[in-house]
């Protein structure tokens, strides 16, 4: 029994808190994966439910290779034929995913536009500079104007890239020339962020868009609309609102939790709210409220992205990722959960009845039945942020006596964004990004890994991410990273300069222990993807890897996925001209045609494609082949005899 | 930020002017850890530093894959 529980997670503090959960009586993710098994029809995307004549499934035949015949009889009642089928589906995952990105975007550019005409209380611009970054991106006049006036000019265009009709998204500006004229040449150039996630609810409709390929090309240009479009936007004005991250310790996993104070966890994706209860729970206030109940102050941590983005930013630690969610709660200790939007399981408040967690919904769009529900409104965001830390505190001396916290928590360094990456790599006089690609070139670091994504309870919690990160870093590819992939390296202890030492191969750990950096770099939430496209940016124009994203040394993955998000996520990443593995399970298996579209095809017209293997090593080195392939294509797989140059051969280069 | 202008004696020259060093001395502690971006205070500052730092999309003055000194 004990050996069966063990195999759910390879973090033993999670461990300990399944077996107590087990031990209270409490249902979890981890229970309902073993007793619910997956639907086979619709996991491999063979189940069509768009209209009332169904559902259709059209699964392949089983143990046998199916004949023509029975392959043109394998359609819905209207006629969709799997490829169809599979295509619709797996395009309604990216519009999902992007629009829940999107949304997000959308919420932070209102929030910064009414932060610029005075009508947000509580916030302010951190960053002037970040301000001016965007200004100049978006072509916005700086002169002598103030930042309220620039910023308004921001947040207006912010506003309209979402519900624009036509032309092309303004943040496209960013990527490399090259992958521009990729995007107009296949004719997936986003045109509005909203639209073209519309436009895949449309083509999906029944007796629409009836091509595989039509519709594959549509879900790719909703994902760019989501990573170079709502999410770059929720990143860069988050920047602006909150601050550009630069390096700050934080701490990782239950450990974080404190018996003797009030435990309160912000538990989402937006840092909107989140930003200013962490600023109320430093009220003295608050402190002497706390005080009044018994306890000796009040505790904030983070769960999953809303905790990367306070991470980030103020150093605030980490409580877990998605599947930890619901045993924070039965360490019995945590006097509120305050949640946001997405990736928050319907259970954690089933489990909060058990003990005395009181669960604290926030945002209109994300309410849960039983839940306490405190509107966020940014009009007032002081306020609602008070009632949230009052009602935290007010609800410690109901704890029952059942609470168990591990007595473990792990290190990490965090705040890797895009302008901390540049700086440490050439400091304010040339920061620069020429370090990292000559040492690529040079060898000693193989290649750059975006790892990135969910836990997923069909696999071991945090598993398929510490394995593949450890696989990776061993062969001398640095990794960059986000999410949920984020805490689990954390947990892990990779997200410590020491680790390269431990971890990582010769030539990769020499690189951390010149610039001071751990071999894994957090750069932030799930929207902070976006990041990670930046930073390859900077790679290619910097110059010596090739001239587009897909010709540099790079592959992405998402071992352990499971949202919409993290489909987005890895098209606008293959769209983007990268490799990426996917593990766990793959939507489209019922349909060959679609699958090697996705897997083969998309190579050819963009550079990047996907690729699925649930075995995190195998994946690894499926990443590591491809780097290998790119470091040949770019003549730098064998190290070069090194001549010292004396004058007259210097000369003779003139 | 302002730079350190240092005085050393060059090589068949009277002393120069060079820049000096970059960093800040001692151990950064506390709040101050990693802040790197409050270095840079007036905007004049924050602009040079973008048309330096973040020269891929903010300058003329580089040379990379997509502004090549010898065009391939």
């Amino acid at each position: 029994m004990a050996e069966e529980k063990e195999n759910k997670s390879i973090d033993q503090i999670s461990i300990e808190l399944i077996e107590k959960a087990a031990k209270d009586g409490v249902n979890t993710a981890f229970d309902r994966a073993e007793t619910m098994k997956p639907c086979p029809i619709g996991s491999v995307g063979s189940c069509c439910k768009h209209c009332g004549m169904g559902p259709c499934r059209v699964p392949l035949p089983k143990g046998k290779e199916e004949t023509p015949e029975e392959k043109q009889k394998r359609r819905g009642v209207c006629g969709a034929t799997a490829e169809t089928i599979a295509a619709r589906n797996f395009i309604r995952m990216v519009a999902g995913g992007a629009a829940a990105h999107s949304d997000h975007g959308r919420g932070v550019a209102e929030l910064f536009l009414a932060v610029a005409r005075g009508k947000a209380p509580g916030y302010e611009i951190r960053d002037e500079q970040k301000l001016m970054q965007v200004a100049l991106d978006w072509g916005i006049e700086i002169g002598d104007r103030s930042n309220q006036e620039i910023a308004t000019d921001i947040g207006e265009k912010a506003l309209e890239e979402f519900g624009k009709q036509e032309g092309e998204l303004i943040t496209l500006r960013k990527a490399p020339l090259k992958r521009q004229e990729v995007w107009r040449k296949q004719g997936v150039t986003p045109r509005g962020i909203d639209r073209e996630i519309v436009e895949i609810m449309h083509r999906t409709h029944i007796g629409v868009d009836q091509d595989y390929k039509s519709l594959l090309q549509q879900g790719v240009r909703a994902s760019i609309g989501d990573g170079w479009g709502g999410s770059m936007i929720a990143t860069e004005l988050q920047d602006i609102l909150f601050g550009t991250p630069a390096p700050v310790l934080g701490q990782v996993n239950l450990g974080v939790l404190k018996k003797d104070e009030v435990n309160i966890i912000i538990h989402g994706h937006e840092p909107l709210l989140s930003e200013m209860i962490v600023a109320v729970a430093q009220e003295p206030e608050m402190i002497e409220l706390a005080k009044s109940k018994g306890a000796n102050g009040i505790n904030l941590s983070g769960m999953c992205c809303t905790a990367n983005e306070i991470l980030m930013r103020h150093g605030v630690p980490i409580a877990g990722n998605f599947l930890q969610q619901e045993l924070a709660i039965v360490t019995g200790a945590v006097d509120a959960m305050v949640v946001d939007v997405q990736c928050i399981m319907q259970s954690i408040q089933t489990v909060a009845e058990c003990y005395h967690t009181k669960i604290i919904t926030t945002s209109p769009k994300a309410k849960i039945q039983g839940a306490v529900h405190i509107e966020f409104n940014e009009h007032d965001a002081l306020k609602s942020a008070r009632e949230i830390v009052k009602t935290a505190i007010e609800n410690f001396s109901n704890r029952k006596g059942n609470i168990y916290i591990p007595d473990q928590q792990t290190d990490q360094i965090a705040g890797f964004s895009h302008e901390t990456i540049n700086y440490l790599l050439g400091g304010l006089f040339r920061a620069s990004y020429r370090p990292l690609n000559d040492n690529i070139i040079n060898g000693r670091i193989r290649g750059v890994a975006g790892v990135v994504g969910c836990n997923n309870a069909r696999v071991k919690h945090n598993e398929g991410h510490v394995t593949m990160v450890k696989e990776l870093i061993k062969n001398d590819v640095l990794v960059i990273t986000t999410g949920c992939n984020a805490i689990a390296c954390a947990e892990a202890g990779l997200m410590v300069p020491e680790a390269a030492k431990e971890f990582a191969g010769e030539g990769l750990a020499e690189v951390c222990e010149a610039v001071g950096i751990p071999p894994v770099l957090h750069m932030g939430s799930c929207v902070d993807n976006s990041r990670i496209l930046i930073a390859a940016t900077a790679m290619v124009k910097d110059g010596g890897l090739g001239d587009d994203i897909s010709d540099l040394p790079v592959a992405g993955a998402a071992p352990e996925w499971m949202s919409e998000k993290a489909i987005s996520i890895g098209q606008y990443f293959v769209a983007s001209g990268v490799y990426t593995v996917f593990g766990v399970t793959w939507p489209t298996t019922g349909s060959k045609e679609v699958t090697d579209y996705l897997f083969k095809d998309f190579e050819d017209m963009y550079g990047g494609m996907w690729a699925f293997e649930p075995d995190p090593i195998k994946a690894a080195q499926l990443m590591i082949a491809h780097i290998d392939k790119k470091r040949k294509a770019l003549g730098i797989d064998e190290a070069r005899e090194r001549v010292l140059y004396d004058m007259e051969m210097r000369r003779e280069l003139e | 930020m302002e730079y350190k202008i240092e005085k050393k004696k060059a090589p068949g020259r009277e002393e120069v002017e060079v820049l000096g060093a970059t960093f800040e001395e001692g151990k950064p502690e506390g709040e101050d850890v990693g802040k790197w971006r409050q270095k840079l205070e007036s905007r004049e500052d924050k602009l040079k530093y973008l048309k330096s730092g973040e020269r891929y999309w903010f300058s003329e003055d580089w040379f990379g894959s997509e502004k090549r000194k010898n065009p391939a």
